[in-house]
């Protein structure tokens, strides 16, 4: 099974070959790199929590709307939280 | 794709005592959509607006091209995401002990750049094993002399 870095490479590759199904034109892809270009310049995730920093407390809905609370899972154990930018 | 792959280690992240939850920016009903599309046995969350994403210092605006370049897509963020001003939040990983302080920190600029589920649970079993999963102890900041 590959990583998911691997899956992810291989994805970029084909979207940056032009190839069908996205045929993206090179203008687009170097649109694309010039907003990651400039994010990573910016140090923003540098600025972001880090290692050895109190974690935020969070109560939100989950797919079926019950609310799910961080506090509640801490008490149970670790708990590992991902962000996710979204389907789109 | 990395939903795909966390799911591909739930059963290791439990292993650990340990649980996951997926913070996404996406109205409840894409959520809702997703969640049921992978079979997905952990939570996704709404964290609509960036709330919580801000707090940890993720959440960034799209530039003009960009966000031009999206909705030229049909990927707009106001539709999905009910996001007007074209945030959105760095992906990022992170690992919060049972003390609620973080012990690891994945974030990337580069949205193309993800970490490694199977590192999550590396790390997971190495603060298990360590029988170090709650906060370190704060040094004490006064010397203590004796009378």
């Amino acid at each position: 099974m590959p990583s998911l870095q691997e899956r992810l490479d291989e994805f970029k590759r084909n979207f940056e070959s032009g190839a069908p199904p996205f045929k993206a034109p090179p203008e687009i892809i170097a649109t694309m790199h010039r907003a990651t270009a400039e994010l990573e310049a910016s140090g923003a995730a540098e600025r972001a929590l880090k290692v050895g920093d109190r974690a935020p407390e969070f109560t939100l809905f989950n797919q079926d709307h019950v609310a799910v609370s961080s506090a509640d899972l801490l008490r149970q154990g670790p708990l590992v939280v991902s962000f996710f930018r979204g389907h789109w | 794709m990395e939903l795909e792959a966390l799911q591909e280690v739930h059963s290791e992240i439990r292993a650990q005592g340990a649980q996951i939850v997926v913070l996404t920016p996406e109205i409840e009903r894409y959520t809702r959509a997703m969640h049921h599309k992978l079979n997905l046995t952990f939570d996704m969350l709404s964290d609509l607006h960036l709330k919580v994403a801000e707090q940890f210092g993720l959440v960034y605006t799209l530039p003009d091209y960009l966000r031009d370049l999206y909705k030229s897509f049909g990927s707009t963020l106001d539709r999905f995401n009910d996001e007007p001003e074209y945030r959105l939040p760095m992906p990022a990983r992170y690992i919060i002990d049972s003390g609620g302080i973080i012990r690891a920190a994945d974030v990337n600029a580069d949205y193309t750049v993800r970490p490694e589920p199977a590192k999550t649970v590396r790390r997971l079993k190495e603060l298990r094993e360590s029988g170090n999963d709650s906060p370190p102890k704060r040094p004490l900041d006064r010397t203590c002399r004796l009378p």
